[in-house]
């Protein structure tokens, strides 16, 4: 019954299609447009609708600290952020994004459901786990739980974590190791990074993924 | 590309009434010079080539580039100069040109480099809801006159004008639209579609004629520069489907048949209708579309005589498949479609006594009322970093015989097979079927560099197995499908 009235609603949308105006608008250059109609109409393609994304490709962004959002989108925009993926997918959508846009997208992401956990791909993610919260003294790598939360949450601009795909963790701790200069914004992570071995993403990935 | 097939057509029936043969319907796919990835999208959303294209292989979709085409191309802001070109230079090289009356007929330009063509696109968002694809080809190669010059044309060449929308509901979301567009499944999203599986543009001079773009591909029995309104729908990129109609380009559409002389043309009549419906599935870095398609078409045997009795009748149903992997540097494609296509010939042309005999001088069997053909295409590429790449693809068309498809055969005169013009039943070499029976089937390898997004160089090599029914002696001149083994190097350049 509840999709039917979903897709009976939907129906109704299409009788107004053309009443959509700026709330169902793709345009990227349109201050108008609210950000909620840019991640309905456009950052919803990777992203997912309500920012659980399809494809591990790209992040998870539902529930996503805002600061983090907004200064990410900026450091995008203004083209300081420069691994691959940012400027592949993102300089390009980000480029003519108002600072009102900014914090309406950041504002709609952060206030979605988090994403579920993922499966667990080991049944028991040990070294994950230790190392998500106790860090490894002996290469004085610190607790990711000391800034991103004992859950993963993350905190301002400091990202949430938990439940983020795993390739996506992976690909953004190799880009952190091998250049503070490929995400400015994570210079402090650039340290830690240099410290961690394939294996040790690995299993952090594994983890967080299934917090 | 359509005159080359032209010509080919025209080679093989040489001499006959026979007008639009199984071989003109088995490539009517290929008939469309391909569309590509088109640099003012790029310009319009500022992304790389790669957000939209897997791997920056153009013009082959990732699901984000399948949603900026189902919204309409309108993603991004508009662009000031909504234009963008492509150019091709290659060199094709068959591997046998010695079995030939005339190799610089039959093998034109072969071994040697040449402009294969260049194409002005013209599109993008035009206002919210409404944007358009639009590809305009000039072909340096498309008429050759009698003292062996060639002329170049320009041409409409693939078109799709949208107008589409996004309902985001609190459970479920659709894209829905229509599409204004010239040739049919141009307007798919997934490139198993018949109008986009062949990517590489193919030059028009014979020494490219069995190249991998000019092996079998699937088609529909309409062909392009006809003009067709579709409307489609895609529910939580789940589930899309998509229906419409093909007419006779004319009126308010001419402009999608722009420059294409009559004799390129299909005239169809009344409605040809056309459905689609697929099923998308994402998880993890995958995405899978498992889906068909269908369409059935009456075409006027003369594209210049609208006459009721020479109709051709093509009912083509397809179905197809289509695996990506997308994980960055990594992008892996798997693909495969079968198509069956009834055809069904014009009185004048079924239940006919052949021109040809048997090596006895005994009439060959009648020609039949209909012919079946199916294809099967697969085709598996993967592209890394989205710089290297290389693709391996098999094709293998089979279907019936009919002594209507012959185009060689012993001349009841002189009891031999002979090109003769004064024959009676002259035979055709190269292009030659003897058989009757339309078997061709080989592979593609291919290897292929983008050493930046706008350039793409590659090698192709195909192998045939069996052409035009035979392995060996296929024409009847003593040509083995594997003489037709051709490299096609190219240099594929978009701004």
């Amino acid at each position: 019954m509840k999709h039917l009235l979903s897709i009976a609603s939907l129906a109704g949308m299409v009788l107004l299609a053309g009443c959509a105006g700026a709330s169902r608008s793709r345009a990227l250059g349109d201050p108008q447009v609210p950000g909620q109609a840019l991640a309905e109409q456009v950052c919803s393609n990777c992203h997912g609708q309500r920012g659980i994304s399809s494809s591990e490709n790209f992040p998870h962004l539902a529930g996503q600290q805002a600061d983090y959002i907004e200064g990410q989108l900026r450091s995008l925009r203004d083209k300081h952020r420069r691994d691959p993926a940012g400027f592949v997918y993102m300089w390009g959508i980000a480029r003519n994004l108002t600072d009102a846009q900014i914090s309406q997208l950041a504002a709609y992401y952060a206030a979605q459901p988090a994403a579920a956990a993922a499966p667990a791909m080991l049944a028991e993610p040990r070294a994950g786990r230790q190392l998500f919260n106790e860090g490894l003294s002996e290469r004085g790598v610190p607790a990711c739980a000391g800034c991103h939360g004992d859950k993963g949450q993350g905190n301002g601009a400091i990202p949430r974590l938990a439940h983020q795909q795993r390739a996506y963790l992976l690909r953004q701790l190799a880009v952190l190791r091998q250049s503070p200069d490929n995400r400015p914004m994570g210079t402090l992570m650039n340290s830690v990074a240099h410290q961690l071995s394939d294996d040790d993403m690995r299993a952090l990935a594994d983890y967080i993924a299934t917090m | 590309m359509f005159d080359l097939l032209a010509r080919m057509t025209n080679r093989l029936v040489r001499g006959r009434r026979v007008r639009v043969a199984w071989l003109m319907a088995a490539v009517a796919a290929s008939w469309m010079a391909p569309a590509s990835a088109i640099p003012v999208f790029n310009r319009q959303t500022g992304q790389n080539c790669q957000a939209c294209h897997a791997g920056g292989q153009y013009p082959e979709l990732t699901p984000y580039g399948r949603m900026f085409k189902l919204t309409g191309y309108t993603i991004g802001s508009r662009t000031q100069v909504p234009l963008a070109m492509m150019a091709v230079a290659s060199l094709s090289s068959v591997r046998n040109t010695s079995k030939s009356d005339d190799p610089s007929a039959d093998f034109s330009k072969n071994d040697k480099l040449v402009f294969a063509s260049a194409s002005v696109f013209a599109g993008g968002r035009i206002a919210d809801n409404f944007g358009a694809f639009l590809q305009y080809t000039f072909d340096p190669y498309a008429n050759l006159d009698a003292s062996g010059k060639y002329h170049g044309h320009a041409a409409a060449d693939n078109m799709d004008i949208r107008y589409a929308d996004h309902a985001v509901g609190a459970a479920h979301d659709l894209v829905f639209g229509v599409s204004a567009n010239n040739n049919p499944s141009v307007s798919d999203p997934w490139n198993t579609a018949a109008a986009w599986m062949q990517y590489v543009p193919v030059p028009s001079p014979s020494s490219s004629q069995f190249i991998d773009g000019a092996t079998p591909y699937p088609g529909y029995g309409v062909g392009g520069n006809t003009s067709g309104l579709t409307a489609y729908a895609f529910l939580d990129e789940r589930l899309y489907v998509e229906a419409g109609a093909y007419r006779s380009t004319r009126g308010a559409f001419g402009f999608m048949k722009l420059g294409q002389p009559t004799s390129a043309l299909t005239r169809l009549q009344g409605n040809a209708p056309y459905a689609r419906a697929a099923l998308n599935i994402a998880w993890g870095a995958s995405t899978l579309m498992v889906g068909g398609s269908t369409m059935s078409s009456r075409v006027y045997d003369d594209p210049a005589v609208a006459d009721p009795t020479t109709l051709h009748r093509f009912r083509d149903v397809t179905i197809d498949a289509q695996y990506q992997w997308l994980l960055d540097p990594h992008a892996l494609t798997l693909q495969a479609v079968a198509t069956r296509q009834l055809h069904r010939y014009p009185d004048f042309l079924a239940g006919q006594v052949p021109a040809f005999v048997d090596a006895q001088g005994n009439a060959l069997a009648s020609t039949s009322t209909s012919d079946v053909l199916r294809l099967l295409r697969t085709k598996a590429s993967y592209t890394w970093r989205a710089t290297y790449g290389g693709s391996v693809s098999y094709f293998d068309l089979s279907g019936t015989t009919n002594t209507l498809n012959q185009s060689s055969g012993y001349d009841p005169l002189s009891g031999t097979i002979t090109t003769s013009p004064s024959a009676a039943a002259p035979s055709t070499r190269v292009n030659g079927n003897l058989t009757g029976n339309p078997r061709t089937t080989g592979e593609t390898l291919e290897a292929y560099w983008l050493p930046w997004q706008n350039l793409r160089v590659g090698a192709q090599y195909t192998f045939y197995q069996r052409f035009n029914g035979s392995a060996r002696n296929y024409d009847g001149f003593g040509r083995n499908a594997s003489d037709n083994d051709s490299l096609f190097v190219y240099a594929w350049f978009t701004y």
